[in-house]
């Protein structure tokens, strides 16, 4: 079993850190429970392959993917950014986290390039959730987890 | 003094120009490339005085486009800008003739102080 992880709280550490430096946003991430069933969800993939295999996802409601996005690019609250920077952007939060979760856990591995789903995404049935960090940002949901392989 | 800035991602280009104009090195002219394969071809027509590169990009990644600019004689001051912080990954970097990784998430402190370490003072 692949079960190494890093933990909520290193996901909270680097999701904040995150945030702080690339949406610039005043407005706290703050501890929540996980998102209603019918809150729709962006969510964007990496998957970690080599010595730790693993997959990290980052979802978020519709009304954070805009903030974000809009933070990022540096636009003013009456700017609405288009899908494309919105896909750029919510891949590029999936691709930091899994950057550095790559780099917690014990290497030679690889990253993938992120993939994007405005929806929710199939998981793979191999993968088992090892550590998932629930958050609020303005209202809006923000869920990020790392899956482990079943074996590895 | 010209910088060339490689990422896939335009957001994240963008985020990098901000952070350079943060880091009180905002004068600089800037050139744009989206893969490492753009890159390896600005450096050659563009002749830029620093290259700041993703790692994981597609066409051609940025370990592989410092490699093939090394290969053909170019020394361009060649910097990674990346979410892989690992120490394997910097010395990666290190051996293929990176001057330095500047980890994401990042703050202008860190690109001031890698900027400055290539001689390139704010502008």
């Amino acid at each position: 079993m692949s079960t190494l992880a890093p933990s909520a709280l290193d996901l909270e550490a680097l999701v904040t850190d995150m945030w702080a430096s690339f949406v610039g946003s005043p407005e706290l991430l703050l501890p929540a429970g996980p998102p209603a069933d019918d809150v729709a969800l962006w969510s964007a993939t990496v998957t970690v392959t080599g010595e730790w295999r693993g997959m990290v996802s980052v979802d978020l409601a519709e009304a954070a993917v805009l903030g974000v996005t809009r933070g990022m690019l540096g636009f003013g609250e009456d700017e609405e950014p288009d899908a494309a920077s919105c896909t750029d952007a919510v891949g590029e939060l999936v691709n930091v986290v899994g950057g550095n979760v790559k780099s917690l856990m014990p290497g030679p591995s690889s990253l993938s390039l992120p993939v994007v789903s405005r929806g929710a995404v199939e998981l793979p049935s191999e993968m088992t959730e090892a550590s998932v960090l629930h958050l609020d940002w303005c209202g809006a949901p923000v869920r990020v987890r790392v899956l482990t392989a079943h074996s590895s | 003094m010209k910088i060339l800035v490689a990422d896939d991602s335009r957001v994240m280009r963008q985020i990098v120009i901000r952070t350079l104009r943060q880091a009180g090195h905002g004068g600089h002219d800037i050139v744009e490339a989206e893969n490492g394969r753009q890159a390896v071809e600005l450096v050659q027509t563009e002749a830029p005085d620093l290259v700041l590169s993703d790692w994981n990009m597609p066409e051609m990644n940025g370990i592989d486009a410092l490699l093939t600019l090394r290969g053909a004689g170019n020394a361009v001051p060649f910097g990674f800008v990346t979410s892989e912080g690992s120490d394997e990954m910097r010395a990666r970097a290190e051996q293929a003739g990176a001057a330095f990784l500047i980890a994401k998430p990042f703050t202008p402190e860190a690109f001031d102080e890698a900027l400055t370490g290539v001689g390139l003072v704010a502008s």
